[in-house]
């Protein structure tokens, strides 16, 4: 026996030391923090992020972006751009060459072309451009050196060829001209912050910037997430001062909160895409006054886009997708959706095309008398392995 | 964890061939620094039997040299197989652990160890302990990855040669100094191998290992290092087993803790904690006896969970309870029972720690054995032991006896042992001076880069002359470079994965050169058809914090201009559809002043880690130092 310690008091030590051996380790894993780059939204008290599957239509054709190939985080997953040039009903891969774009594309158009932003990835940390004004057959370089958003409608251009881009940490850049951005010649507009501080940004309490857009006047304007509820965040740029474009949520959203998800430009106004509280709204200007959409129940929203004349379409979780036509137009769930579909886009006629990935395979189905058919597969050339 | 994993494979044939030259050359330095003291040894023993007389001056000294090397056979007699001079658990420590680490030291020499300990021990065993534990572990786990031939050969020879000095030391200071040594590096490899045991890491148990082998090995060394006189008495031997039945019960009690998957041999369908852990040793390459025994017992876990923790838990509480107790007789039971448990454990659940070939030790249950056994036999020392005297002359009489006009005297009179012991610790240190030189660099051994690029091309080629635009818009031609050494490459401003790599290694490079970096130009040419105007080249500077490095050039130029030069440099570039990244071949070359290429080197990145990084900019100034030697 140890001298000066008595049994009990040595069966205590072994207890306390045991326990603080358990004590330390038994401790849970700490939890990984998540993106939701490729991912979809959800409703939620917070900020979402916008996914970057989307389809806009130009006087050139109607494009779509998906992601294909394998995983990103073996830097497998490589977004594709797909035209279907106007008066024709075949996709074919538009994708332009020279960067590795497994950090996304953002696309933005005027009638007469299509600017598409390379997202960085991996050691890249600035966002090359590419414009074409054929339909994806011949790209001209460009640059943005910042890392540009994570979202579908973080860059705009009007057809003057001004540009905006809405950066990943809420500043927003203006280049003058088409040239001026291809020269990577951007200049600050505002930044989050900025813009929070401002007179309209206190009213809606911004919490974070998710579209970028041009008004009827080709003033810029931004869109993005209030804390404040029943306010909707859309801002425009009057003569250097930011103002509410006077986006009112009807009564019955009046405590919830919003988020604009999609901001565009139509002929004389603008389309948005709101998320207030659980529903989904689609909002119409005419320049001056906003008209407001019934609501639509809310999945996870895995893509949105616009089509012609305002009209807006959704690509829901569980096969679920949604169109309204535009202004004073209510929304229509379309047939399930086939499996696989990452987007859906205008289809000739006035129907919807679904594009669906399987791995490197695109098939491209089409809403027809009620029932989607298969009208087309491309077998799109993904170099596995490039980016790693 | 950043920095710690070089990412190269373990199997690297570049760097095991390194790593077994390396263990080659310093085993054959080894043998010859051996047979050179024992030479000298028997050369001063034979010139001082044989001298007829000494000196009046000199004979006094000698008597000194007597007393003491009279002290040290007489010590060195006694010790003998732990004769009666020695505590019998003392000497089942030095033996028992002398062995381990010589174990241990030759598990360290297998071929993936050198390139493959960060990522296939360190990194895994950190993998779930707390921030600042992968912080500490990342810090050593680096410095092994940026020099892993010479941490690998070090460890080698250092655990070699502890346990060796273990081993021959007998009594006196040399086993006390050896104890000292086995607690430091043993401190070592349980902070910065075992990520402290995993002791801060959730699955904590007993069973795998817990609290580290090397732990054992540290509180053994602290036991050898202690006087002898603390051996004769019972009082060491309680101490011990107190420590062990605190320990046991401790693990006991862990062993039992709720919530911790040990008490379920599955858990919905999926193996339990201990199930687990079996079913992971089977899968580990070693005879098929020994996994068709693991697969059985795993089988039997998985359906009496419970039992078998139950059974676990009763053992090492009752374990607990008797090494507490100190009572003689049921601590001799006990211990002869806790042998054959931990065996068991070490065959059933350890799966004898060092299969696989990636395995550094025996794990924890033989060195665990070894300091319980040790402390009965401590608690029961025999009577000669007891009496027997301490261990000769203390340290300031044999400082006082040392004196340089002593040397050959004390050498002639050294005994076999102290000799053995010396070169034991020459062993060590031939094995730690490289590894401590290399640290003291902050770069990376070159040795990483050869493995990747398996070597380069020398050449005395006239280099084909260029015309370019240089990232500020000035023209710049080859000729205009006449006079400095030139290092170029090609690199795409937009590219994602190796080019920024590249650059980054390229401005450690001209950083490593410092004051010669004046004579030496780092040149990039734009390797991409599409993304090649100045906007990008300066994007690109700006992104890698190129800019302001003065001596750093990216050129570029029409898309003809461009492509006669890459062309002419053996440089395929062209846009891959679908996504994907300008794709193009990773070259630099070496240009002299005298516009000659000297080198070719690949300049794929590899892994891009932080040492393979450092490790080309080595390459690449070592490069540029031979071709400004030629100028």
């Amino acid at each position: 026996m140890i001298s000066g310690f008595s049994g009990w008091a040595r069966a205590a030590l072994a207890l306390a030391c045991a326990g603080l051996v358990a004590g330390c380790g038994s401790g849970s894993p700490r939890a990984s923090g998540s993106g939701s780059r490729n991912g979809s939204v959800t409703p939620s008290a917070s900020a979402v992020a916008v996914p970057l599957s989307t389809s806009l239509v130009t006087a050139q054709g109607t494009w779509a972006i998906a992601v294909m190939g394998g995983s990103a985080a073996s830097a497998n997953n490589f977004w594709q751009l797909f035209v279907r040039p106007a008066g024709t009903s075949q996709w074919s891969l538009a994708t332009p060459p020279g960067v590795a774009d497994n950090g996304g594309l953002v696309a933005a158009g005027t009638p007469a072309s299509l600017v598409i932003g390379f997202r960085p990835s991996q050691n890249l940390a600035f966002s090359p451009l590419a414009t074409s004004t054929d339909a994806g057959r011949n790209w001209t370089p460009g640059l943005l050196d910042a890392d540009l958003g994570n979202e579908s409608g973080a860059l705009a251009v009007d057809p003057s060829g001004q540009a905006l881009a809405l950066l990943q940490d809420g500043t927003i850049q203006t280049a003058p001209t088409a040239g001026a951005a291809g020269a990577g010649q951007w200049s600050e507009l505002t930044t989050r912050q900025a813009l929070a501080a401002s007179t309209p940004g206190r009213t809606c309490g911004l919490q974070a910037l998710d579209a970028v857009s041009f008004g009827p006047d080709k003033t810029p304007m931004v869109a993005g997430s209030c804390e404040r509820p029943g306010v909707a965040g859309v801002f425009t740029d009057t003569r250097g001062t930011w103002q509410s474009a006077g986006l009112a949520l009807p009564a019955a959203y009046r405590g919830d909160r919003a988020q604009v998800l999609g901001l565009a430009a139509t002929s004389g106004g603008n389309v948005a895409l709101l998320l207030a509280g659980d529903s989904l709204l689609g909002a119409w200007s005419n320049g001056t006054h906003w008209s407001v959409s019934a609501p639509v129940a809310v999945g996870a929203v895995r893509a949105s886009g616009f089509g012609t004349g305002g009209s807006m379409w959704l690509l829901l979780s569980g096969g679920h997708a949604e169109t309204i036509s535009g202004t004073g137009g209510s929304w229509q769930a379309l047939p399930a959706v086939p499996a696989g579909t990452a987007t859906l886009a205008p289809g000739p006629g006035g129907s919807y095309d679904a594009l669906a990935v399987a791995g490197s395979k695109l098939t491209v189905w089409r809403l027809a008398r009620g029932a989607w058919a298969q009208v087309q597969r491309i077998n799109v050339p993904i170099e596995y392995g490039s980016s790693s | 964890m950043p920095g710690m994993n070089s990412g190269l494979s373990p199997d690297d044939p570049t760097l095991v061939a390194a790593f077994r030259t390396a263990l080659l050359h310093q085993g054959t330095i080894a043998l010859i620094a051996v047979v050179f003291l024992w030479l000298v040894w028997a050369t001063a023993r034979t010139w001082r039997l044989t001298a007829p007389s000494a000196t009046p001056s000199t004979r006094g000294a000698a008597s000194e040299a007597e007393v003491t090397a009279d002290t040290t056979e007489a010590d060195a007699g006694k010790s003998e197989r732990g004769g009666p001079g020695e505590a019998r658990g003392r000497w089942l420590l030095r033996i028992g652990f002398g062995v381990l680490w010589i174990l241990d030291g030759i598990l360290q020499a297998q071929p993936k160890m050198a390139a493959g300990l960060p990522s296939l021990v360190i990194e895994p065993t950190a993998a779930n302990s707390p921030a600042w534990v992968q912080h500490l572990v990342n810090w050593g786990g680096t410095i092994w990855s940026y020099h892993p031939i010479q941490a690998g050969a070090a460890s080698v020879w250092i655990q070699v040669g502890i346990g060796a000095w273990l081993i021959v030391g007998g009594r006196g200071p040399w086993p006390r100094l050896a104890g000292a040594a086995s607690v430091g590096w043993g401190l070592i490899v349980w902070v910065f191998g075992e990520s402290f045991g995993g002791i801060f890491a959730p699955g904590l148990s007993w069973l795998t290992g817990a609290p580290g082998g090397v732990l054992f090995y540290v509180a053994a060394g602290a036991l050898i290092a202690l006087p002898e006189g603390a051996w004769r008495s019972p009082r060491l031997g309680r101490l011990v087993l107190a420590g062990s039945g605190i320990f046991f019960t401790g693990m006991a009690v862990l062993q039992a803790w709720p919530g911790r998957g040990f008490w379920q041999g599955t858990v919905h369908g999926r193996p339990g904690s201990l199930t687990g852990m079996v079913q992971s040793m089977v899968s580990t390459s070693q005879p098929r006896f020994l996994s068709a025994l693991l697969a059985r017992f795993s089988s039997f876990v998985a359906g009496h969970g419970f039992a078998v923790n139950l059974v676990v838990v009763i053992v090492l509480a009752v374990l607990g309870a008797i090494f507490l107790t100190g009572r003689p007789r049921l601590v001799r039971y006990a211990v002869w029972f806790g042998i054959a448990f931990c065996l068991a454990d070490w065959v059933l659940v350890q799966d004898l720690g060092f299969l696989g070939g990636a395995g550094t030790d025996p794990n924890s249950m033989i060195p665990m054995a070894l300091l319980f056994s040790a402390g009965y036999l401590a608690l029961t020392p025999l009577p000669q032991e007891s009496a027997g005297d301490t261990a000769g002359a203390s340290w300031s009489q044999r400082l006082r006896a040392f004196r340089p006009r002593m040397l050959g005297g004390m050498v002639a009179s050294a005994s076999a042992r102290s000799v053995a012991a010396v070169a034991a610790v020459a062993v060590i240190v031939l094995g730690a001076a490289p590894m401590a030189s290399a640290t003291a660099n902050r770069s990376a051994d070159p040795i990483l880069a050869l493995a990747i690029e398996g070597g380069s091309t020398s050449l005395d080629l006239p280099a084909p002359g260029f015309s370019l635009t240089n990232q500020d818009g000035r023209a710049v031609t080859l000729a205009s470079l006449h006079g400095k050494v030139v290092l170029m490459t090609f690199l795409d401003p937009v590219c994602t994965t190796d080019c920024p790599i590249i650059a980054q290694e390229f401005k450690q490079t001209g950083e490593l050169l410092g004051a010669k970096d004046k004579d030496v130009a780092l040149v990039a040419i734009v390797a991409n058809p599409t993304y090649r105007s100045a906007a990008f080249t300066q994007a690109f500077d700006r992104q890698e914090g190129l800019a302001g490095v003065p001596n750093w050039l990216y050129l570029t130029g029409s898309l003809s201009q461009l492509g006669a030069v890459w062309r002419q440099y053996g440089v395929s570039v062209q846009n891959l559809p679908a996504g994907a990244m300008s794709a193009h071949n990773d070259l630099a070359v070496v240009i002299d002043g005298s516009g000659n290429i000297r080198e070719e080197v690949g300049a794929d990145p590899g892994p891009g880690t932080m040492s393979t990084k450092s490790s080309f900019s080595v390459l690449l100034s070592q490069y540029a130092r031979q071709a400004l030697g030629r100028s």
